[in-house]
């Protein structure tokens, strides 16, 4: 089953994080600024587009509330994925989303649109990576089925898995943890949640995990937590090509592995000792009655 | 490349999961996994009890049934990609004392917990079937089927329940309303964590 949703839906669920984050952009300056580019430049847009979704008319006058609706989104999309090219320089800032917006033919005050403190760039960056990861696991998971590949053993698979994800951040990593710090305001932490627990989720599913149990719980809070803590190593390594970080995550990954089975010995150790005990009781009460 | 990133954990190879209302059916599968789940740790604590005596094989025979229903839900659960109740291993716990505590009232007493709780779940199911109509019955076809049929073997374990006297245990109407009382309030919030 192939993973694109079909044009008019992916803009809609997609920008579901980006409505929640700067809905309070939106307003009038907001209907009004878009318009405005759109009847002044309405051949700028049509060119430059991937093959890949239908451009939504912009011939305005009976343009329904649906029709607007989806070429915002697909607009902020646009001026966002445009200005991650300046993210190295600028930071996760309005500076950065003015740029992209320039590059796209559009005034700087496009970056109006969203909030000043980046977090609408964050997150759709965060979400692209999610996107590229699932895409990357589903072609694995693909080649292993068509017999094309092997299968990796569990631990191998989640280190792959984690390792791919973190070097999407390579080149933004000097600005990185200012953007971590901007996911964890409160005003974005149910996005960001969000957005962490569905990439875990993912690499859970492409590893095959199909617990119904408690584990389902367990093995994803584990995961987040290697995550995590490999992402904050990440930020402070200067190794050369990040191999101290990679070796860190090998040894929580092998730390994990260990969990499961320590848990086990824990509930068989657990079991022989109920086991001793009752047979301890057992004993004593037979002693007590052949005794009276 | 597509710019959405929450959305696209709806793809899986199993199940075509576009186009289907997530969070309905999220809710669906995971009360009916936890119900299940509680139904087996029920039965599990009445034979505890009541394994050795003439309702043995009768309790026995309900909870096989049950533990098929429980294999298909893991199905279901994994094949929608759905996430199992936070409050399983407390569901785990209180189903088989319930289980017990009502076989300790005797023989009729755990057939009356039995019609209780089937009674319960059937009502549960039904209300799930009459919400996937509305949705849309050709969409969900496959899960109305296996729901309906669960639904019809809930109600055989309810009509097993009142042949073997559960009306006449001890305080049959408290114990039944406690008994009810508490599955709603399992479904209640096994739904939303």
């Amino acid at each position: 089953v192939r993973c694109q949703l079909s044009p008019p839906q992916r803009p809609l669920q997609a920008s579901a994080v980006l409505r929640r984050v700067s809905d309070e952009q939106k307003k009038e300056p907001l209907a009004s600024s878009s318009q405005q580019q759109f009847d002044s430049h309405p051949t700028d847009h049509q060119p430059e587009q991937e093959p890949q979704s239908p451009r939504p008319s912009y011939t305005g006058q009976g343009g329904q509330e649906s029709e607007d609706y989806e070429s915002e989104e697909q607009l902020q999309h646009r001026i966002l994925t445009a200005a991650l090219e300046f993210v190295p320089e600028h930071g996760w800032t309005a500076e950065a989303i003015a740029e992209g917006a320039k590059t796209l033919g559009l005034s700087v005050a496009a970056a109006g649109m969203f909030h000043s403190d980046g977090s609408e760039l964050i997150l759709h960056f965060v979400s692209q990576c999610n996107t590229k990861l699932s895409e990357l696991l589903e072609q694995e998971q693909k080649l292993v089925q068509l017999g094309e590949a092997e299968k990796k053993p569990t631990d191998q698979f989640l280190r792959d898995a984690v390792e791919a994800r973190l070097r999407m951040l390579i080149p933004y990593i000097e600005k990185w943890p200012q953007a971590l710090s901007i996911l964890l305001l409160p005003r974005n932490i149910p996005s960001s949640l969000n957005l962490l627990t569905s990439m875990i989720d993912d690499i859970w599913h492409y590893a095959g995990d199909q617990s119904t149990d408690f584990n389902w719980y367990t093995r994803r809070a584990v995961l987040t937590g290697i995550y995590n803590t490999t992402e904050l190593v990440m930020m402070q390594d200067s190794s050369p090509d990040f191999e101290d970080t990679w070796r860190f995550l090998e040894n929580r990954v092998a730390d994990a592995m260990n969990i499961g089975d320590t848990a086990n010995q824990v509930q068989s150790t657990g079991e022989a000792v109920v086991q001793g005990l009752m047979g301890a009781a057992v004993t004593v009460s037979n002693a007590e009655t052949s005794r009276a | 490349l597509p710019a959405g990133g929450v959305s696209l954990r709806l793809c899986s190879t199993r199940v075509a999961l576009e186009g289907i209302n997530k969070p309905v059916i999220d809710r669906i599968i995971r009360v009916d996994h936890a119900g299940e789940y509680g139904a087996n740790r029920i039965y599990a604590g009445q034979m505890a009890v009541l394994g050795r005596s003439s309702v043995g094989p009768i309790i026995q025979q309900m909870w096989n049934q049950e533990k098929d229903h429980l294999k298909k839900f893991n199905e279901l659960m994994v094949a929608y990609r759905v996430r199992p109740t936070v409050l399983l291993p407390f569901w785990n716990v209180a189903g088989f004392v319930l289980g017990a505590g009502s076989a300790l009232l005797g023989k009729k007493g755990a057939m009356a917990c039995t019609v209780a709780v089937e009674e319960s779940i059937s009502d549960h199911y039904n209300s799930q079937i009459r919400t996937l109509m509305e949705e849309d019955p050709e969409k969900y076809k496959e899960l109305l089927q296996v729901i309906k049929q669960f639904r019809d073997d809930e109600r055989e374990h309810h009509d097993i329940g009142l042949e073997h006297d559960a009306e006449a245990a001890p305080a049959y109407s408290v114990l039944k309303k406690a008994v009810q009382l508490g599955c709603k309030a399992a479904i209640f919030l096994s739904e939303r964590i």
